[in-house]
């Protein structure tokens, strides 16, 4: 048992010294049975603070140091390295938290002083009880699993890739690709989507070392940073692509028809289709609800002209497992369904388009080959868009979207330049325009004579409704049954118009997608309070998440646009790589560990642990615990009722002796 | 002067920890008397813990956790839910009040739900007034554990 | 407009009024593009908001008096101002000056010397009751109270619909009785005219008239008695369990209590009035009974739900005069013969009040009728 404690109370500048009498606390730990040393100090955790740590150690033989400062979760790690290069095992520092959780949270010195002595009470007691361990080592599997298909899951998986790593790259649709496939042109560049896009995909598809797994669904993920076992589910599609030549007769050949998804209804597609015509892989899958032939058996169309006798109606589900070292979780965003607020219309009026429709609208591959018309065939003579649909709304979504103003700028853009003759009108409430070269976009679209309006639109009617609804005086000259009005207050005017337009497109609020919070669960990923996935640090960890070993990229972390979406890629990426170059992770020594001669054999623990890291010895009748899959939890050591498992650096007696520092005063 | 309860606080360290500490970040204030002692999930809070508490001279005990489904060890939260109605008898046997006793959800991201639940419980127990002396010492004393 | 200089006083003044979320406001103009309104003459609610976020003169001006208080801009505001508080703590700021509009002054002085805004006295406020034969009541006879509105009493319309639920009521076996001259008007209008001092006295005394009589649970004629017994009356220690009658008719009908069995041959579109629907969320129950009329056939106007279109009649502006042409009610007709209907029904007697004057004034007054869901459940038995 140590005996020669050395216990050092931060001022952290004046973070704690402000508040707590540091000098008082050290004097009273002084007092303790077993320390033998007790000093202050400016910064432990700067240089001078650690060597002074490290010379004491050295010079005064500590067996265990207690650093009173800030939490653990700062700097646990730093004090345990500086004392391991010192010749101390590191599990002989405890960490007494008397800024995050005393100083910065305390009213009155006196109040604030107490609890910290009471803290550092409990710590060296604590302390007294440690035990050296040894930090294990496991080989990294030296492999990356990346979770979503869209820019930012490719751009990951394409930078992994290219420095060597095995990548599995894992897309639910039958394409990769994402939101950004379904654009014709990005703000504020006006680059065209496919062109940078589709090379980009082709590559995912062709690399040597990514396999490429549509069509799939993660199931389950065990195991840990450096070892993930996960479980995926490849659904059937019912063409083997290893067959497949992808040349697209059976497409042209089916008989059946279904709403395009891809296409967000505005168009149709076959029950055996490619979502898209850029798609990767480039070779089709069957829609069972679509499929005659899977519904009521009768058809095999495709299977006629399928040279290649790639169709396999008999193609089941299955679940392939893969190891991986490290995750990265690139799932992206959905846009809010605009009926959620009917007063714009959406869903009721047909000249109400979603910005996702506008997109394809606008899309020379898209339903009208780029043609920007009503759904009854009228090129607009007047397009309204209107900004923060469901976005800075305390009804919706309390954050800005972010990327809205700037497509909606876009699609003014689009509109002047296909339609010279049409009037364009932005309904913003703050124009938003923070990026590089955007601020200059919006400049270039005043300039193209759009007609900018600082009022959110109110509300939205059809032309004949609005006719039976209000005075004739109200009613705008000219106005058509079929046309749409849009009612918003100018603020700037400080006046209400009534706008007569042929179409308005609304700008759907970005949302964590419907199953983000299952996703999180599995990935063991949280989210914060707005439901996207939540990183470890919003400046310094933007990439990481709370479980090593997973990162997030892209809008799967927030909205976010094509340039910040590909860096997080490539920063997850990057941060994937620096795991897995470094071949080995030490894994945590505080492991539950059963003490044979006290287990009864009763398996309480068995079912207990999430892990199934607890196996059991039916010869001898006697639990053990697979020191490389216990993740340290403590669960089952709470559970045993012969207290037979010892937990290592949370056992009972280091508990113990810490509840009765706490209360000794 | 008006009774100032001693409260031992058992906090998960992924979330309830986490969020005591960002509480400390945002600098909100709330009432000193809970003592942490910092675990690596609620499912290792064993019941002998809390009547250790009990014996040692608190007069609150307060167990955090994540919330359920997003306990780090997938269900620890939920092993020391189920815990409790067990504890809360055993407590009850001993004659002390249910209200000594909590257990809350509290996130990484909710600092400042924890500084509203430590208000709330340290007024709580203050109602209650000081643990018996009785009740205390005929706690069991198991406190030099086999470990 | 010559320069101005912010007087912060005025808005924190406004606060302790409470006009608690004031500074909230980020002036998007969802509101003032979302008020009735904004169809006919607008009202700049947005400019009052930010006149009064910097205490600026304007902010206590006419414009305050047109709000019907029907909250269109509220459950839209995208910052979740509470913006009908803020017309309600204007008013009642200004009003302690003394500058109400000469109109509801003599409202305000009926309820106060005689418990109703309508100058009847208070020793009629039971004649129509008693001629219907409605019980006084008592807690040991009677299950519910049944608050009718100070309107049945004084105004013959009104009264009618009083009588058709009772009828139902009666015919569904609800035990209910009414108070006697002690019931004041629940004082609804009285609060947002922004008379605080007479709602706090109204509101005492009904609080005091309930619980001497023993009520648990009322029955609101009104949708303006039900928001303020339910959501205000707590203030004065009222815990009573409030339902409107469409509530009571849905469930008695759903209970099989209330069979509707004659035929109404008619198409009927419902209105939801802005105290039921929008400030209490009742949207369905009302459907729901029409639904169950034999030989109703039953069209949605395009302003339904929360987006329905307010009567004109809250808020005061039932005491005050609005031209032809400006009144929402006017155009409220013209909306429900648009969708086919024969019949305008609707659950308040503001609004039957207004949409009968509005009739009035259209070319033929017999093109549409306007009914309380109670005349039309009523007319079924
Ligand atoms: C209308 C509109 C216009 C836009 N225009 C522009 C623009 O002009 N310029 C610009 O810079 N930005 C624009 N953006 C923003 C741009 O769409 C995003 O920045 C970008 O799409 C984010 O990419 P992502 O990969 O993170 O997400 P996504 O594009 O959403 O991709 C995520 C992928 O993950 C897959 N996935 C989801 N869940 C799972 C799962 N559980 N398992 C497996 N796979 C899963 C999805 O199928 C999808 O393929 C626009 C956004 C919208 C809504
Ligand atoms: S980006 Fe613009 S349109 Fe989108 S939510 Fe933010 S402010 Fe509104
Ligand atoms: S501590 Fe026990 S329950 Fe937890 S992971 Fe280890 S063996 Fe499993
Ligand atoms: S809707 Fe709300 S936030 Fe917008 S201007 Fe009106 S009060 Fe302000
Ligand atoms: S409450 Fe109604 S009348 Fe008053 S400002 Fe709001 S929308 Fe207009
Ligand atoms: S890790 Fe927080 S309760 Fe399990």
């Amino acid at each position: 048992m140590p005996y020669k404690i050395g216990v050092y109370v931060c001022h952290c500048g004046t973070n704690i010294a402000g508040m707590v009498n540091v000098e008082e606390v050290a004097d009273f730990a002084r007092g303790i049975p077993g320390v033998t040393l007790s000093r202050t100090y400016k910064f432990m955790c700067s240089d001078p603070g650690q060597a002074l740590l490290q010379e004491d150690i050295r010079k005064n033989g500590l067996d265990a140091v207690v650093v009173a400062a800030c939490s653990p979760l700062m700097h646990e790690r730093t004090f345990r390295r500086a004392a391991q290069e010192a010749g101390l095992n590191p599990f002989l520092v405890q960490i007494a938290n008397i800024r995050e959780q005393c100083s910065w949270v305390t009213e009155g010195k006196g109040a604030a002083t107490e609890k910290a002595k009471a803290l550092v009470a409990a710590a060296v007691r604590r302390a007294r009880e440690h035990q050296p361990l040894e930090m294990r080592r496991v080989e990294i599997t030296p492999s990356a699993l990346v979770v979503g298909g869209g820019i930012a899951g490719i751009q990951a998986a394409l930078d992994l890739a290219d420095a060597g790593v095995q990548v599995v790259l894992v897309e639910r649709e039958p394409s990769i690709g994402g939101h950004m496939a379904m654009f014709d042109k990005t703000f504020p560049t006006l680059d065209c989507a496919a062109c940078i896009l589709t090379p980009k995909m082709v590559a995912a598809g062709s690399h040597p070392n990514i396999k490429l797994m549509t069509w799939s669904e993660v199931e389950e993920v065990s195991g840990f940073v450096g070892n993930f076992k996960v479980k995926i589910r490849r659904k059937a599609g019912y063409v083997d692509h290893d067959k497949c030549t992808g040349c697209g007769l059976c497409i042209e050949k089916c008989p059946y028809k279904a709403d395009s998804e891809f296409e967000q209804g505005l168009a149709k597609r076959k029950a055996i289709y490619l979502p898209f015509a850029q798609a990767v892989p480039n070779k089709p899958i069957i829609d069972k609800n679509a499929c005659a032939y899977l519904k009521n058996g009768k058809c095999r169309v495709c299977v006629k002209f399928c040279e290649a006798a790639a169709i396999d109606f008999t193609q089941q589900d299955r679940v392939e497992e893969v190891t991986v070292g490290t995750i990265v979780l690139a799932t992206g965003f959905q846009a809010m369904d605009g009926r959620r607020i009917p007063e714009l219309g959406y869903g009721r009026l047909p000249g109400v388009y979603s910005a996702l429709e506008f997109e394809r609208l606008n899309n020379a591959a898209g339903p009208t080959n780029g043609v920007i018309q009503t759904r009854d065939g009228r090129a607009p003579r007047s397009v309204a868009i209107l900004h923060c649909t469901g976005s800075r709304d305390e009804n919706h979504h309390r954050y800005c979207s972010r990327v809205c103003c700037m497509y909606a700028l876009k699609y003014a853009h689009l509109l002047r330049e296909k339609l010279p003759e049409a009037r364009v009108y932005n309904f913003y409430i703050d124009m938003r325009c923070f990026g590089k070269g955007y601020e200059e976009f919006y400049k270039r679209l005043q300039e193209e004579g759009v007609r900018f309006v600082r009022g959110k639109g109110a509300q939205v009617w059809g032309g004949a409704e609005w006719k039976a609804m209000v005075p004739a005086a109200a009613v705008p000259e000219g106005l058509e049954d079929h046309q749409l009005v849009v009612v918003a207050e100018d603020s700037l005017l400080q006046q209400v118009l009534h706008v007569p337009v042929d179409m308005v497109v609304l700008t759907p609020a970005f949302e964590p997608r419907f199953d983000a919070e299952e996703v999180g669960r599995r990935f063991l990923v949280s989210r914060g309070a707005d439901g996207f996935f939540l990183e470890q640090h919003p400046k310094l960890a933007p990439v990481s998440t709370t479980n090593e070993g997973v990162f997030i990229a892209g809008a799967c972390q927030g909205p976010k646009d094509i340039p910040d979406t590909v860096a997080q890629g490539s920063a997850a990426a990057s941060k994937a790589l620096s795991l897995i170059t470094r071949k080995e992770i030490e894994i945590e020594a505080t492991t539950a560990h059963v003490q044979d001669e006290l287990c009864s054999g009763c398996r309480t623990c068995i079912g207990l642990c999430p892990y199934n890291a607890i196996t059991f010895d039916e010869a001898r009748k006697r639990a053990a615990v697979n020191d490389a899959l216990c993740k340290g939890c403590g669960t089952c050591v709470a559970a045993c009722p012969s207290s037979a498992i010892l937990a290592r650096h949370f056992g009972d007696r280091q508990i113990f002796s810490e509840i009765e520092g706490l209360l000794s005063l | 002067m008006s009774f100032e309860p001693k409260i031992v606080g058992f906090l998960c360290n992924w979330c309830t920890y986490t969020g005591a500490d960002l509480a400390g970040t945002s600098r909100m204030k709330y009432a000193p008397n809970v003592r942490v002692v910092r675990v690596m999930c609620s499912g290792r809070v064993d019941p002998t813990f809390v009547l250790k508490a009990f014996r040692e001279g608190a007069d609150g005990v307060l167990l955090g956790g994540c919330h359920p489904g997003d306990c780090h060890y997938q269900s620890g939260n939920m092993k020391t839910l189920r815990r409790i109605p067990l504890l809360k008898r055993l407590l009850k046997d001993m004659g002390i009040e249910e209200g000594r006793l909590r257990l809350e959800w509290i996130s990484a991201s909710e600092g400042e739900r924890y500084q509203r639940v430590i208000n709330e419980f340290v007024e709580q127990v203050r109602a209650l007034g000081p643990l018996n002396l009785e009740v205390r010492k005929a706690l069991p004393k198991k406190s030099q554990a086999t470990a | 407009m010559p320069a101005a200089t912010p007087f912060l006083e005025v808005a924190d003044a406004l606060k302790e009024y409470g006009a608690h979320d004031l500074d909230l406001c980020y002036q998007c103009s969802t509101c003032t593009g979302s008020c009735p309104w904004s169809f006919v003459e607008p009202l700049n609610i947005r400019r009052l908001i930010r006149l009064a976020q910097l205490g600026l003169p304007g902010y206590e001006g006419e414009d305050l008096w047109k709000c019907t208080t029907c909250a269109s801009c509220q459950v839209r505001c995208p910052r979740g101002v509470a913006i009908v508080d803020l017309v309600r703590s204007t008013r009642a700021m200004i009003g302690e000056t003394g500058l109400i509009p000469q109109s509801l002054r003599s409202a305000l002085g009926s309820v106060k010397g005689e418990g109703n805004p309508w100058n009847g006295k208070r020793e009629e406020r039971n004649a129509w009751t008693e001629s219907a034969g409605i019980p006084r009541f008592d807690p040991k006879k009677h299950e519910y109270l049944l608050s009718a509105c100070c309107m049945p009493s004084y105004d013959k319309r009104s009264r009618r619909i009083a009588d058709a639920l009772w009828k139902v009521l009666q015919a569904g076996g609800v035990r209910a009785g009414v108070l006697g001259p002690e019931e004041s008007c629940c004082g609804e209008a009285v609060r947002k005219i922004g008379d605080e001092g007479t709602f706090t006295s109204l509101g005492k005394s009904n609080a005091a008239a309930f619980e001497k009589a023993g009520v648990r649970k009322v029955i609101a004629l009104s949708p303006h008695c039900y928001h303020t017994f339910k959501n205000e009356y707590a203030a004065f220690g009222v815990k009573v369990e409030v339902h409107h009658a469409s509530e009571i008719m849905q469930r008695l009908i759903f209970e099989g209590k209330l069979k509707p069995h004659k035929k109404l041959d008619r198409t009927v579109t419902w209105h939801d009035p802005c105290y039921l629907g929008r400030h209490n969320d009742i949207f369905d129950a009302p459907r729901a009974v029409l639904s169950a009329l034999p030989g109703v056939t039953f069209r949605e106007m395009f302003r339904h739900k929360k987006q329905s279109l307010c009567c004109g009649g809250g808020g005061g502006r039932m005491w005050m005069e609005t031209k032809r042409g400006e009144r929402f009610s006017d155009l409220r007709l013209p909306e429900a013969m648009a969708v086919g209907a024969s019949v305008l029904a609707t659950g308040c007697p503001y609004c039957v009040n207004m949409f009968e004057d509005s009739r009035l004034g259209l070319e033929r007054e017999d093109a549409i009728q306007v009914r309380d869901l109670a005349e039309l459940v009523a007319e079924t038995l």
